[in-house]
């Protein structure tokens, strides 16, 4: 893989095969033994290939259904592709739900180290940036409250924060900001900008298409699991408004 | 080329998240403590009330039942839980799975290492009761039964490697293996002595991990008598065999955990 890539995904195939009666018992596999069992396949990912260079912030959009989450739960190591390659340099944080590993009944503060940790820093590094993490949380005196007395946009500032400081080279994220205000967010794609100079990556799953013109500088669309267009965000938008239209107009 | 899935810190990672579940369980107060031993506490005092009252093993010449019934509870009881624990581990921490990647082994460990502490501190009971009981056992006693603890908990973490991911699958597990734990303790020697039944019926009992544990712990903690050095030998080795066996059951089913949770 060159040095300059990120992310390199090769012809990546993901099927999900979705049983019309799902056995989820023991005793289920046992009374259903002799009976038919049918499925469907459900082809989440279609041959999807592209590079992600270091230092870009890159925007994936499409409708509902159209892989990807599927594509950000693979990158993030979470479910395992059936056919093609995936490569990555460097270490990734993902961030595809508000506060993952939060527990309410725990404080803010200890909520920072097991986040932390489950992104894989060490205590002492933790112990580092632990005001930095207060800090741009911008919970301050809130830190030692347990968690469940946040609002959802406290939760979401503070597992953002933590996320960002995890320092790691390659951001995954899905659709979580939209929970924080106007204030955060900008602080938040401020902190994106630095990261050009840094090379460190960001992939962005959304809806929000002024934000992948503003702030992206390339994207891709997905549609039924298939690459529909990569490249420019401001066409890679339009055509995604194109399409949402289209398909309205089919619909009624 | 860098690796996205490493983790550098997976020690840390496991003993922070037995410690969030130990802070949890007892909510960080000394009466939460309590509360975690009374159930085990509990059922020695009422087991031992009516095996003192109503059929005594001491008329049968064993002198320390009440001391050996306590450390069986107790040994019994960290296999139950610690079992129970890692069946449920992945389930309990599924968006610890579904939303982010660390490595699953890692969510089973801690919960199986919880267990663990909860019994360590169990061990403080044992240890009051044996004081209590004016009772001292020697060092290759107590090295003994830590011997069988080390072991106990590698039969816990096998187990749990097995079953938590076949959990995430099959639903009733749990209820299999609440009746199946309820079946072992009546089948393995805790509120009687192996020596109570007839001799042609021990290799059967002991054939059972946690009986054969059990057995010999009491026996080796209050009666100062070991197992044969070949049967011990062949023990451990049949636990690690299922050690063995039970990572490469785990790296087989890990891939499908996040889609069948």
């Amino acid at each position: 893989m060159e040095k300059d890539i990120a992310i390199s995904v090769d012809n990546l195939s993901k099927t999900f095969t979705i049983p019309h009666e799902k056995i989820s018992t023991l005793r289920g596999v046992f009374v259903s033994v002799f009976s038919e069992k049918s499925y469907e396949r459900f082809k989440a990912l279609d041959s999807v290939t592209f590079k992600v260079k270091k230092g870009e912030f890159f925007g994936i959009i499409g409708r509902n259904g159209s892989g990807k989450s599927t594509l950000l739960k693979i990158l993030a190591g979470i479910y395992t592709a059936d056919g093609g390659k995936v490569a990555i340099n460097g270490r990734v944080s993902p961030f595809l739900e508000l506060g993952i590993g939060f527990n309410p009944e725990l404080s803010g503060r200890d909520n920072i180290y097991l986040n932390a940790i489950v992104l894989g820093l060490t205590k002492k590094q933790v112990d580092k940036k632990f005001d930095d993490i207060v800090a741009f949380s911008e919970l301050g005196r809130f830190i030692d409250q347990k968690v469940k007395n946040y609002s959802s946009g406290m939760s979401v500032r503070l597992a953002f924060s933590v996320a960002i400081h995890a320092n790691r080279d390659i951001l995954l994220m899905d659709e979580v900001l939209a929970v924080g205000d106007t204030n955060f967010q900008s602080k938040c794609f401020e902190e994106f900008d630095k990261y050009r100079k840094q090379e460190k990556t960001v992939i962005l799953v959304t809806h929000d298409i002024s934000i992948v013109k503003r702030y992206c500088d390339r994207a891709m669309l997905l549609r039924n699991g298939k690459i529909e267009i990569i490249g420019d965000p401001d066409k890679t938008v339009d055509q995604y408004t194109r399409q949402n239209i289209a398909d309205e107009k089919e619909t009624t | 080329m860098g690796n996205s899935r490493r983790h550098e810190n997976y020690w840390e990672l496991v003993l922070s998240l037995a410690k969030t579940d130990f802070k949890l369980r007892y909510h960080g107060s000394a009466l939460g403590y309590v509360w975690a031993i009374l159930k085990p506490l509990l059922m020695f005092l009422v087991l031992n009330f009516v095996f003192s009252s109503i059929f005594n093993p001491r008329n049968g010449g064993v002198q320390h039942y009440s001391l050996q019934l306590l450390t069986s509870i107790m040994l019994f009881n960290f296999f139950s839980e610690g079992t129970m624990a890692g069946l449920n581990s992945l389930i309990a921490k599924s968006t610890l799975v579904t939303k982010i990647y660390v490595p699953r082994w890692t969510i089973i460990a801690a919960a199986t290492i919880n267990s663990l502490f909860i019994f360590l501190m169990n061990l403080i009971v044992i240890a009051f009761f044996f004081v209590w009981y004016q009772f001292w056992p020697g060092i290759p006693q107590i090295l003994t039964f830590l011997f069988y603890i080390a072991l106990t908990y590698i039969l816990i973490l096998s187990f749990s490697f097995i079953a938590a991911p076949l959990f995430v699958k099959f639903r009733d597990l749990s209820q299999i293996w609440e009746v199946i734990t309820t079946v072992l303790f009546y089948a393995s020697p805790i509120v009687y002595p192996l020596a109570l039944l007839p001799i042609q019926y021990h290799q059967l009992i002991l054939a059972n991990p946690i009986a054969f544990i059990i057995h010999f712990t009491k026996m080796a903690l209050t009666e100062n008598h070991y197992a044969p050095l070949w049967e011990n030998g062949l023990f451990v080795s049949a636990i690690i065999i299922l050690f063995l066996i039970s990572l490469l059951v785990y790296r087989k089913t890990e891939a499908k955990i996040a889609e069948n949770i």
